[in-house]
């Protein structure tokens, strides 16, 4: 076996802060490694030494590929050493068409000129690899999220890179699509490329590498082949103690109704005559955890943005213990009690130029101001109580919120709500990007949301932290819901054949 | 102990800010300037650099609020004209000076609520709509005056332009407690926070629970008011409505705001770093006259100090968010 790529005795600061030191690597051609670890532990920032982002110089130690040592001084470098980068949030250009996207910088020309018969040839050639299934010429607005990541792949294929960067490629999949996603990683190593590859879906990572390496605190602590290993091994690891328990739930006693909804139906934004929501009633009571699963595009985000107030619904009927509450924006729906973690967090749950503690306060600034002047001193108290309360981890409260790992700032977003008085907490895909130390803190603040009476109704991508979290599922699919199972009655097949209509293909 | 500390921590917060660069850059430039030409440094030419700095500033604390929310507000020289304007017109009409300076102020409003009524209702883009909003009022005011100025204006109004308190004039009093209120309003209300929120970022703003579109059209709205005393002043500054004043203002006061530290992107700046901007701004041409510069390159120097002032500024924010 050939040691394609090399890292030795690297060590990474940003100002003061050691990200991880002295780590030493050395990967053989065609594996597969998998790359683990709490948000924070370094992971993301080795791959961005390797692709380029930080250049030779910023970093001490030495990287070397296939037995010569390189010094990268820009992504440029790195690509040209045979490495591509598939990033976490998806660079595609959506006007452009699929086969422009796979070449764009590279397109093969004569003399300057671009011969586009050759491109969408050797376009589908790339999108045959990756088994996307759409036509070269289409344009890659019209795709979904993860044909968007399936194409991100072809276009990184068409490089014939060496080594394949991967940070966290399935964060914003389905499980089905994540699993399509592996099998074409897989389908990689038949070509000798070899992958590092970083994810926070331990079964994913344990399904997939042939290699786990957990790094904690900066410091490589375990590298492990696969069938030395397991799920409950690689916890302990990542975290530095034993997980017993991922989920905390507990028995509470569910109370009154406090949420429900009737018949709310939402058209389509982009199809005419289309509804992506279709006449969705449930309901939930105090103390209750509703679990809300679908597959992207199922409508289950949209279901929550109309209930919230922030896309127009066209009928449907919103009660809050019992009396009809009406909402046409989102400051209604806080009124009346309700409360929405969205589900992209750098779009609509975070403000990136604001620090920890004006992040906390945006959504309730009548409870830090009188008459309309902020009362700075319980302003700063608050936010540090509730600061102190999850244990977000910043240098403090006025530490600007981009300084956080996706986990803290998750904590921050949460921590907006429950500085308000809320009976409803809609959370949308909570831990999201988010490592499992983290995970866990944020199950632990639901569970005692729960505890103290409020209503919870809980989106997810992830079957098994619905299932280990919540009283009762339902299953939404093409804007209708399939399937509604307590607790005890769901399993993965009931929910997934219900998330996917099995049974009623149209 | 406490005590001390706190203030230890609020001495190095001052080196720290931003501004303090600038400010920096304020007096060396100005003793640079001083060294060359000594004039510089003269009573008469420092209350001069005040009140050329107020009328700038005045619109700029104005264009600070749309900047912030994420706008931009290029309407605003047409606005000095036209308020201007109307506010002479109706002077010479013989209405009472209070009723039309309040006449004045009422026609910016109605401008920024044009603005605001294209960008929040019709979604057309912030540059694109007090970019029509920009000629339509400089149209107005050449169809109405025929190009012609509008005077004599009564004494009592041509006063308020000349008048001082020992030795400051009115309009540096003026923009300076515009100044302190813009700075209160940005930084100690709720009002303010928004604004920052909706710049930072609107998708979280709206999911906030804060409304959107009134707060954006409030920032237009005070765009426009503050324009429009900008203008009534320099009408009684002149003692006459001229049709072309305010011709390519908006430009120095974006130049003013955006050297002060004001992101265009939205959600970043200050009513102090704007305050220093248009100071700066004023201390280099006045200063580029004094050492003999020619006007020539004065417009090329400004334009540099632009590219390197947001390319510091970009630097820095990079090395923070990295």
């Amino acid at each position: 076996m050939t040691i394609v790529l090399e890292i030795k005795n690297v060590s990474k600061k940003f100002g003061p802060v050691t990200v991880f030191s002295h780590v030493n690597l050395s990967v053989e051609k065609g594996q597969i490694v998998a790359l683990v670890g709490e948000n924070g532990a370094g992971k993301s920032t080795l791959l961005n030494i390797l692709g380029g982002v930080y250049p030779a110089g910023t970093y001490e130690g030495s990287i070397w590929i296939e037995g010569e040592e390189k010094r990268f001084r820009g992504e440029k470098d790195s690509k040209r050493a045979g490495i591509e980068m598939i990033h976490q949030e998806i660079s595609i250009h959506l006007d452009l068409s699929v086969a422009e996207n796979i070449f764009l910088g590279n397109l093969s020309n004569r003399k300057g000129f671009v011969s586009w018969k050759q491109v969408y040839l050797d376009a589908q050639n790339y999108l045959d690899i990756v088994k996307l299934n759409v036509d070269p010429h289409e344009t890659a607005r019209n795709l979904s999220t993860s044909q968007h990541q399936l194409l991100s792949i072809a276009k990184a294929l068409a490089s014939h890179p060496k080594i394949l960067l991967f940070d966290e490629p399935t964060s914003a999949l389905t499980e089905a699509d994540a699993a399509n996603l592996l099998e074409i990683i897989k389908g990689l190593q038949k070509r000798q490329i070899t992958c590092l590859y970083i994810s926070h879906r331990l079964e994913e990572v344990i399904h997939l590498a042939d290699r786990i390496i957990v790094l904690r605190d900066g410091m490589l602590i375990s590298d492990k082949p696969k069938n030395e290993i397991t799920i409950n091994q690689v916890i302990r690891d990542m975290v530095g103690r034993a997980l017993d328990e991922m989920y905390p739930k507990q028995q509470i006693t569910v109370g009154d109704e406090v949420l429900r909804v009737e018949g709310i139906t939402v058209a389509h934004p982009y199809i005419a005559g289309k509804n992506i929501v279709e006449d969705i009633s449930f309901s939930v009571s105090a103390g209750e955890i509703l679990g809300v699963s679908g597959l992207v595009g199922s409508g289950r985000t949209e279901t929550m943005d109309a209930i919230f107030g922030c896309s127009k619904r066209k009928s449907g009927k919103i009660y809050i213990q019992g009396a009809e509450v009406h909402i046409v924006r989102p400051s209604d729906a806080m009124k009346a009690g309700i409360g929405l973690v969205t589900e992209d967090r750098k779009r609509s749950g975070i403000i990136p130029t604001m620090s920890l503690r004006e992040n906390m306060t945006i959504a309730d600034l009548q409870a830090v101001s009188r008459m309309g002047l902020i009362q700075k001193n319980q302003e700063r108290q608050l936010s540090q109580t509730y600061y102190d309360k999850l244990q977000i981890r910043a240098t403090g409260i006025e530490d600007n919120i981009l300084h956080l790992s996706g986990g803290n700032q998750q904590k921050v977003v949460l921590s907006k709500w429950l500085l308000k008085d809320i009976k409803v907490l809609i959370l949308d895909e909570p831990t999201r990007g988010v490592d499992v130390g983290a995970k866990v803190e944020i199950y632990n603040v639901i569970t005692d949301l729960a505890r103290r009476g409020l209503a919870i109704v809980m989106v997810s991508s992830e079957l098994t932290e619905l299932m280990g979290m919540c009283d009762r599922l339902l299953v939404f699919s093409r804007g209708k819901i399939r399937g509604d199972f307590p607790r005890q009655e769901a399993t993965q097949e009931k929910v997934m054949s219900a998330a996917t209509c099995v049974d009623d293909l149209m | 102990m406490v005590m001390s500390e706190k203030s230890a921590n609020r001495v190095t917060n001052i080196f720290k800010a931003k501004e303090f660069g600038l400010f920096m850059i304020l007096v060396v430039l100005s003793i640079l300037i001083g060294i060359r030409n000594p004039i510089f440094f003269s009573f008469h030419n420092i209350i001069d650099i005040f009140r050329n700095t107020s009328y700038t500033l005045i619109i700029a604390v104005g264009m600070t609020f749309v900047l912030v929310a994420k706008g931009l507000d290029l309407s605003v020289g047409s606005m000095i004209a036209i308020c201007g304007m109307v506010c002479a017109l109706f002077l010479s009409w013989g209405y009472p000076i209070f009723f039309c300076i309040l006449t004045g102020l009422l026609t910016g409003a109605a401008f920024g609520a044009i603005n605001a009524l294209c960008i929040v209702v019709f979604h057309i883009p912030s540059m694109i709509a007090t970019l029509g909003c920009m000629y339509m009022a400089r149209g107005l005011v050449l169809v109405v005056t025929k190009g012609a100025p509008v005077y004599p204006l009564p004494k009592e109004f041509v006063n308020l332009g000349t008048r001082t308190f020992f030795g400051v004039p009115f309009i540096v009093v003026l923009s300076f407690i515009i100044c302190l209120v813009a700075h209160f309003v940005l930084n100690n209300t709720t009002y303010g926070r928004r604004i920052y929120a909706i710049g930072g970022n609107i998708e979280t703003a709206k999911y906030a629970g804060i409304n959107v579109a009134g707060t954006t059209a409030s920032v237009y709205i005070i765009s426009g008011v503050l324009a429009a005393l900008s203008g009534i002043m320099t009408s009684a500054r002149m003692g006459s409505g001229q049709p072309s004043v305010g011709d390519g203002t908006e430009m120095t006061v974006i130049t003013a705001v955006i050297i002060g530290g004001t992101s265009l992107n939205g959600g970043v700046g200050t009513i102090l770093g704007t305050a220093l901007g248009a100071l700066l701004t004023n201390v280099l041409s006045t200063g580029m006259n004094l050492v003999g510069i020619s006007a020539y390159w004065q417009k090329f120097v400004t334009g540099l100090i632009i590219i390197v002032a947001v390319g510091i500024d970009q630097y820095q924010r990079r090395k923070v968010r990295s």
